[in-house]
């Protein structure tokens, strides 16, 4: 079981992705905006933070950025959550320190699967 | 949700669409409505009331003019907003922006109805031009704008630079770099030439507030300035100054970003054609999306 951040301001979008986390038996903690969701990630250290790209507040790039400038949060997995055509989305997220992309809409059978392959084993 | 005031909607063209000024609306629901609308954009840029209070402070939107349509429930169906200005020349200006349908309510006509709404503003209140963008891939939207009489103007690039200090560059490091004082900002926004897209022009600027300025001089005597905006969380509004070297440019940027190496950058309306764009791509910028300027002249 892994403890999961969804960043993500779009309650429809929050609540499938967090329940189809949760069928997987992982913990998740949903953030509705950048500030929240910093805050949320700097408390609980999450194994994996999911985080949407345009949030109402501090978009997902700049969320993404202020994160991997925090020293104990440089290696945890960072999936960007969006909805962006493919090429920009890997480039932006690829530039902005995140390890992988989850395009919107999600694939209900394989998300799980999917957000599980960024996860990091445990020792 | 109703209008927060018993002001009663005026009548669309058909029975069951009727539209209310966006003053009866407090930014708290008309972010909510405008998030609703873009959920499904290709770049959803979603707004808090935070934000879209600064949005219509800065960009001059006037919500009596702008519009959020009802259906015959009451329910809100979409939203569009009007910015005017008037230029020293003495024309006035209008700009159509946050357009957008909510998407289980769109199959109704409610974009056109809106921008009938909007241009029925626009004309009322003396504008002879009215200009938008809209994003490239936003196919619907382009149609209906060409269909009531916009035409292309220009493609611009909206451009992003995560943190990081730049590659070490000794001739920019040799040059000589002053901060601006606040009356030199002003100065220098007033030096630019016209041609600036709307959220660039230096009425946007001086109403977003929190300018900065640097000019530098070159060990080979060349010189430059630059303006931008500096918030909580990134640098953003730049202007480079206009009829100087790409060097110059490249310089400046790289001394905000060496001043500045934790803070993300997004610059907004680049034009495609813009020399500038090179010297942004040099300093390590991406591009995010397009958008097409689009004018309507009366």
């Amino acid at each position: 079981m892994a403890l999961i951040v969804i960043i993500e301001d779009n309650p429809d979008n929050a609540r499938l992705a967090a329940r189809l986390l949760r069928a997987a038996d992982h913990k998740v903690i949903v953030a509705e905006d950048g500030e929240l969701g910093l805050t949320t990630v700097f408390e609980t250290h999450p194994d994996l933070v999911l985080i949407d790209m345009g949030l109402p507040d501090i978009d997902g790039q700049t969320v993404s950025a202020l994160m991997r400038q925090q020293d104990d949060l440089k290696r945890t997995p960072l999936i960007a959550f969006t909805a962006w055509p493919e090429d920009t989305a890997h480039s932006m997220a690829k530039a902005y320190g995140c390890d992988g992309v989850i395009t919107k809409p999600i694939n209900t059978r394989t998300f799980a699967e999917q957000v599980g392959a960024f996860l990091q084993p445990v020792e | 949700m109703a209008p927060k005031t018993g002001i009663p909607p005026k009548t669309g063209p058909l029975e069951d669409r009727v539209s209310a000024p966006a003053s009866q609306f407090d930014f708290e629901r008309l972010a909510a409505i405008y998030n609703q609308a873009r959920v499904d954009y290709i770049v959803p840029m979603p707004m808090n009331a935070k934000r879209m209070a600064e949005y219509v402070r800065s960009y001059d939107i006037d919500l009596e003019a702008s519009v959020v349509s009802l259906n015959a429930h009451g329910q809100e169906t979409g939203v569009g907003m009007l910015g005017l200005r008037h230029d020293e020349d003495g024309l006035k200006r209008g700009w159509i922006t946050r357009l957008g349908v909510i998407p289980e309510r769109r199959g109704h006509k409610v974009g056109q109805f809106l921008m009938d709404a909007l241009l029925t503003q626009a004309r009322d209140r003396g504008c002879a031009l009215i200009q938008l963008e809209v994003i490239v891939g936003n196919a619907p939207a382009y149609q209906l704008f060409r269909k009531l009489g916009f035409e292309d103007t220009r493609e611009l690039l909206v451009i992003r630079r995560p943190p990081g200090a730049p590659e070490p560059n000794a001739e920019f490091d040799a040059a000589i770099v002053q901060t601006l004082a606040e009356d030199e900002v002003i100065a220098c926004l007033r030096a630019r030439g016209p041609g600036a897209s709307w959220v660039e022009e230096t009425r946007s600027l001086v109403n977003a507030g929190n300018l900065r300025g640097l000019s530098l001089t070159l060990p080979s005597g060349e010189q430059g300035w630059v303006v931008f905006q500096r918030t909580a969380f990134q640098l953003t509004h730049f202007v480079l100054s206009p009829g100087v070297s790409l060097d110059v440019s490249a310089a400046l940027l790289y001394r905000i970003h060496q001043e500045f190496p934790m803070q993300d950058t997004k610059v907004e309306n680049i034009p495609l054609t813009d020399s500038l764009w090179a010297v942004y791509q040099r300093m390590g910028y991406l591009e995010a999306f397009r958008r097409t300027e689009m004018v309507l002249r009366w």
